[in-house]
């Protein structure tokens, strides 16, 4: 049972059940451990609602949702924490960085509400990071896709999220571009160790980067395991 | 010139400005925001002034602001001071009056920010005291902007509703557009001609500065969203 999991240390463990419109309900439950955990279905599948009510921007109509022992979401004992509560990293599929600030000022935005000092090193370790660093006082529309990427990346990743959420960033970049920020994340990840779920409807995308993957179809999980063992590109490409 | 009347209409638009930055901002947002089913009506009741003739309005005015009204006992008994034909009414007059000009710019440009800036903004830890401060503001300031500047030439050439709940006292309720009538039914037409000549060229360059502005940020959002 999910739920009685939820205390386990970095895992992210969720049961969502949220009507979203008369002919489609959201109704899975799965666990995330750390490392890459693909969500793989195709459009229209959920995927991407499942991530905001991880990340508490949609509200399950029931369920529960857990991360390290905290539960974020818990509609039999009314916990519901706010977004800005759950300590959380979330990579949008627009990316959605703020266009009127910088680089620099980006990046630093989860840190402000932090008093024991060091943000501004962190920030700049976070963009010497992802290989950014000269591009601090540049506005995200003076970007290269590529570099719009790394910065929202580097932007979630500098606050030390406890879990992190990506939705299709990637889609939009070539392969050697797409590689480089993977391994990035990849490196990031084996200091940092925490449940990194991705969503994708490329099957590509989720043999390649994927160490579990989760299938979704009309909000439901159909089925789970190594992405070699239930994704083939004939099939689903 | 009637320097008077002049003073006090960019007294009475200055504080009307005021006014309506802080009350028409949180409505504007409200309405921006909102999903309730009764929105359409706080934005009819928004919208009312742009259609009801001046008469029309300055006479509710009247009679709410009248020394009979609750409102007007109100501020008798607790501010010492009438509501109607008198500097306070004014201010309360357009404001209501200017209502849409201030709330309609600003709730367009609260409802243009993307609102996965704002679910971002969140999920980075920002509270919603700080998205509203950070993203929203900044983002919608062209909006605020034009907000301020109509509102602003709205009460420096309005005329119906002030006449009617201000009447034409020197010094105290004339404004400007009424100090022009004043002079034409005086056959001063030098003194109405040069004051009219002012009211043209400011209203001439307020509207000027908001079409500039207006180009200005739909050209940046159309490259921020475009990169």
């Amino acid at each position: 049972m999910v739920v009685e999991r939820a205390e386990r240390l970095n895992v992210l463990t969720a049961e969502i059940r949220l009507q979203l419109s008369a002919s489609f309900r959201l109704d899975c439950a799965f666990e995330v451990p750390t490392g890459f955990t693909v969500l793989f279905g195709p459009s229209g599948s959920g995927k991407t609602s499942v991530l905001d009510c991880i990340a508490g921007i949609k509200t399950p109509d029931s369920g529960k949702i857990a991360i390290d022992g905290t539960r974020l979401f818990d509609s039999t004992q009314s916990v519901d924490l706010h977004p800005e509560e759950r300590k959380l990293a979330y990579v949008f599929q627009s990316l959605a960085l703020f266009p009127h600030l910088s680089v620099a000022e980006n990046v630093a935005y989860g840190l402000q509400q932090e008093t024991n000092g060091g943000t501004t090193e962190r920030s700049r370790k976070m963009l010497a990071q992802f290989g950014i660093g000269q591009l601090e006082a540049r506005k995200p529309v003076d970007l290269s896709g590529g570099e719009r990427q790394r910065v929202a990346l580097a932007r979630s990743l500098v606050t030390n999220p406890r879990a992190f959420l990506l939705d299709e960033p990637l889609a939009a970049l070539d392969r050697p571009t797409r590689k480089k920020i993977v391994d990035d994340l990849r490196d990031w990840n084996a200091a940092q160790n925490v449940p990194i779920l991705y969503v994708t409807h490329s099957v590509r995308e989720a043999l390649a980067l994927g160490e579990r993957v989760l299938v979704m179809e009309q909000g439901r999980i159909i089925a789970s395991g190594a992405p070699a063992e239930l994704l083939n590109p004939e099939d689903w490409d | 010139m009637n320097w008077p009347a002049i003073f006090l209409s960019l007294r009475l638009a200055t504080l009307v400005c005021a006014v309506l930055l802080v009350v028409g901002a949180p409505l504007a947002y409200w309405i921006a925001f909102s999903r309730s089913r009764w929105k359409f009506l706080a934005e009819a009741v928004v919208a009312l002034p742009l259609v009801l003739p001046p008469t029309v309005l300055g006479y509710y005015m009247l009679v709410a602001l009248g020394p009979k009204s609750p409102l007007g006992r109100l501020a008798e008994s607790v501010l010492s001071t009438r509501l109607t034909f008198s500097f306070p009414g004014l201010v309360i007059a357009s404001v209501l009056y200017s209502l849409p000009f201030a709330v309609q710019p600003m709730a367009n440009a609260f409802s243009s920010i993307d609102p996965k800036l704002l679910d971002a903004a969140a999920v980075l830890g920002a509270p919603a005291w700080r998205r509203f401060r950070t993203i929203t503001l900044p983002l919608a300031k062209a909006g605020l902007l034009t907000a301020v500047v109509l509102s602003f030439a709205h009460t420096i050439g309005e005329f119906g509703v002030v006449l009617m709940v201000g009447g034409n006292i020197p010094g105290v309720t004339q404004t400007i557009s009424i100090a022009i009538y004043d002079e034409v039914q005086a056959l001063d037409y030098a003194v109405a001609a040069r004051t009219s000549a002012l009211l043209l060229i400011f209203s001439f360059t307020t509207l000027a500065l908001v079409y500039a502005l207006n180009r200005r940020s739909s050209l940046w959002w159309s490259s921020a969203r475009n990169a």
